[in-house]
């Protein structure tokens, strides 16, 4: 019996010998094309990202936040006994993704290990040892991210446009939702950006997550208190979120003689559609001062706010990307 | 002969720590390499400057005829690396992690799924590749790790501890596939801690202490160097002065002892000069009752080494 099993362990070793005889082929010798290095990455990647419970999760807060905000005003309608109205604005009139603070978390959890779960896990060691370079692997990734960040959007917008539709009857302009879309992930970038930089830099996640947190927290906190209370609250219009909040004029809101505008890199999509479909319109600025009421500071083009924010933006994906992938191109793998 | 590694006075420090000091390492083309040294030797240092995960502080590395410098990707085409307890993606599956590795090497698909498949047989995780990573146990991401390792057919295959964390039957399958991935024609470069595995497959070796080179060359070579050459031990069946003559004029043995009927006979190299010496023996008129060549082993020249160093 002992006999037997040691024979059949040799035999299987020696099948497993000779497998590696009796080549293909030549041995590799064909230099893989750019796109086959960058390609590979970005599946590498995407099959990772998909599969993150994080992303997952937030993809699913957001459709739930997107199913209340389609139902909520049936629910009232149903508790006050009024008539649902009609709204062909409804899906358009959005402006955007729900929030800055949506933007962020797909942000966040998109990338918050891309680079920094690498070094951790020590998975970047075989991937650093394969034919792709370091700035291949990095842009690759953030293509993966930009990919599946685009495909949740893509995915988000089609379910309120039909959700819309149907409960609120026909939608006007549902032509600018690739508009809508574009906006939106330019501003997700700013904050990808940020969560990358950080992660290069850091090369820990928990790093980055926390420090991430803070910045998104400390930017949305400050910012409608300096907007409101402070007349040098344009240095709000150079950082990443909000930014500062104008008005413009037309039909009131609450205590605002017109509709809000927040002027920042979060607000890209809606300034986007709001210029496009009324492209002559001013924002104006405004001080809140305690027992005199709102003082108006001064109005600018509308398509000055959304210039101004598409470059801020453009900025900091350019600069802090750059920042993440000279660290990831510098960094050396200790452990 | 070629030279599929080769460095010169390489330095890495790591703040005030001199990991290797001026390593002048030389791996020939088409041999077994063992790479050895105790914990913190800087082996695993040199090996990830080798392949470009690393800078070094000072000197050069040339592998495979190219000089390692900065973010290479296309000297890594014709090598294969498998790291110390390699870690991969838990997300992907198996067969996933080895197509898209595949891909970065230019394979075709049909050349991906073929070679994939055989990768998969000699690493024995064949039936295992549709699971994901994050189920796999430590052996067999140590096995991935060896798949991967052989998947382009690299010229030069660098494994940092392969048997680490595998049974005792799969440790004997890795020093098998070591043996016949060399017969290919490749060049195996091989950190270990197992001395006896690498007296079973290496050809050559190199022992580094504190990132210092102790000794380099044909396995053999070092043993006799350090450790000494073999001892024969003969029992005669009378004792002999004639033998005793005609045993110390032979060129090739250095030093004879005789106690009583035992004579302990040492040699210039670890040669095996068994026959010339039954010979001799005959010759002389003695009659042989006993032979044994007792030979030196790595264990005991890389202790002497680390001893004295």
């Amino acid at each position: 019996m002992r006999r037997r099993s040691c024979a059949s362990l040799r035999n299987l070793r020696e099948a497993k010998v000779m497998a590696y005889t009796g080549r293909i082929g030549d041995r590799v010798s064909r230099k893989p094309k750019f796109s086959e290095r960058f390609l590979a990455v970005v599946k590498y990647e995407l099959l990772w990202n998909i599969r993150k419970k994080k992303f997952l999760g937030v993809l699913i807060a957001a459709f739930a936040f997107s199913t209340l905000s389609l139902i909520l005003p049936i629910i009232l309608s149903y508790i006050f006994e009024t008539p649902l109205e009609a709204n062909p604005n409804f899906v358009i009139g959005r402006g955007g993704i729900s929030s800055g603070f949506t933007l962020f978390l797909f942000a966040l959890v998109s990338v918050m290990n891309s680079i920094s779960g690498e070094f951790e896990s020590g998975t970047v060691i075989p991937l650093m040892t394969k034919p792709v370079s370091r700035s291949i692997i990095f842009f690759g990734k953030v293509f993966a991210a930009f990919l599946t960040i685009s495909a949740a959007y893509v995915l988000l917008y089609v379910y309120i446009a039909i959700g819309g539709t149907l409960i609120y009857g026909p939608q006007n302009n549902l032509h600018l939702i690739p508009i809508c879309i574009l906006g939106d992930l330019l501003s997700t970038f700013v904050w990808v950006s940020i969560v990358l930089a950080l992660g290069s830099l850091s090369k820990n996640t928990i790093l980055t997550a926390i420090s991430a947190v803070i910045v998104f927290i400390s930017i949305s906190i400050s910012a409608p208190i300096v907007s409101v209370f402070s007349e040098g609250a344009w240095i709000l219009n150079y950082v990443p979120g909000n930014g500062m909040s104008g008005y413009v004029k037309g039909i009131g809101q609450g205590m605002l003689p017109g509709s809000s505008v927040s002027t920042g890199t979060d607000s890209i999509a809606g300034n986007l559609v709001r210029y496009i479909l009324n492209p002559s319109e001013n924002v104006t600025y405004f001080k809140v001062e305690v027992g005199a009421g709102i003082k108006e500071l001064y109005s600018e083009p509308l398509f000055m706010v959304l210039a101004r924010s598409i470059f801020v933006a453009l900025a900091y994906i350019a600069a802090l990307t750059f920042i993440a992938w000279y660290a990831f191109k510098k960094a050396q793998v200790l452990d | 002969m070629d030279l599929a590694i080769e460095t010169f006075d390489l330095i890495k420090r790591y703040g005030s720590i001199v990991a290797v000091n001026k390593l002048n390492l030389q791996v020939k083309s088409n041999t077994i390499h063992g790479f050895l040294g105790p914990n913190g030797a800087g082996k695993t240092t040199t090996i990830k400057i080798l392949v470009g995960l690393l800078k070094p502080d000072g000197g050069k590395v040339v592998v495979l005829g190219e000089e390692v410098r900065g973010d290479n990707p296309d000297i890594r085409l014709k090598i294969g690396y498998m790291p110390e307890l390699p870690r991969f993606p838990k997300h992907l599956r198996g067969y996933e992690l080895l197509d898209i590795y595949g891909k970065m090497y230019g394979m075709p698909a049909q050349e991906r799924k073929t070679r994939i498949q055989r990768v998969l047989e000699i690493a024995g995780l064949k039936g295992r590749e549709r699971d994901l990573i994050g189920e796999y146990s430590k052996g067999m991401q140590q096995r991935l790790g060896i798949a991967q390792a052989l998947l382009s057919e690299p010229e030069l295959i660098i494994l940092d501890e392969p048997s680490l964390g595998l049974d005792p039957a799969g440790m004997v399958e890795v020093r098998g596939i070591i043996k016949e991935i060399a017969k290919e024609g490749v060049t195996v470069f091989l950190s270990s801690h197992l001395l006896y595995e690498v007296e079973q497959v290496c050809s050559h070796i190199t022992v580094i202490h504190r990132g210092v080179c102790l000794a380099s060359g044909r396995l053999e070579d070092v043993i006799a160097k350090i450790a000494g050459p073999a001892v024969l031990e003969v029992e005669l069946a009378e004792e002999s002065e004639a033998v005793f003559e005609a045993l110390k004029n032979l060129p090739f043995v250095s030093k004879i002892q005789c106690e009583n009927k035992t004579l302990i006979i040492e040699f210039e190299s670890n040669v095996d000069v068994r026959p010339q010496i039954s010979q001799a023996i005959t010759k002389a008129g003695g009659i042989i009752v006993y032979m044994n060549m007792r030979k030196r082993g790595l264990e005991e020249a890389f202790m002497r080494l680390i001893t004295k160093s």
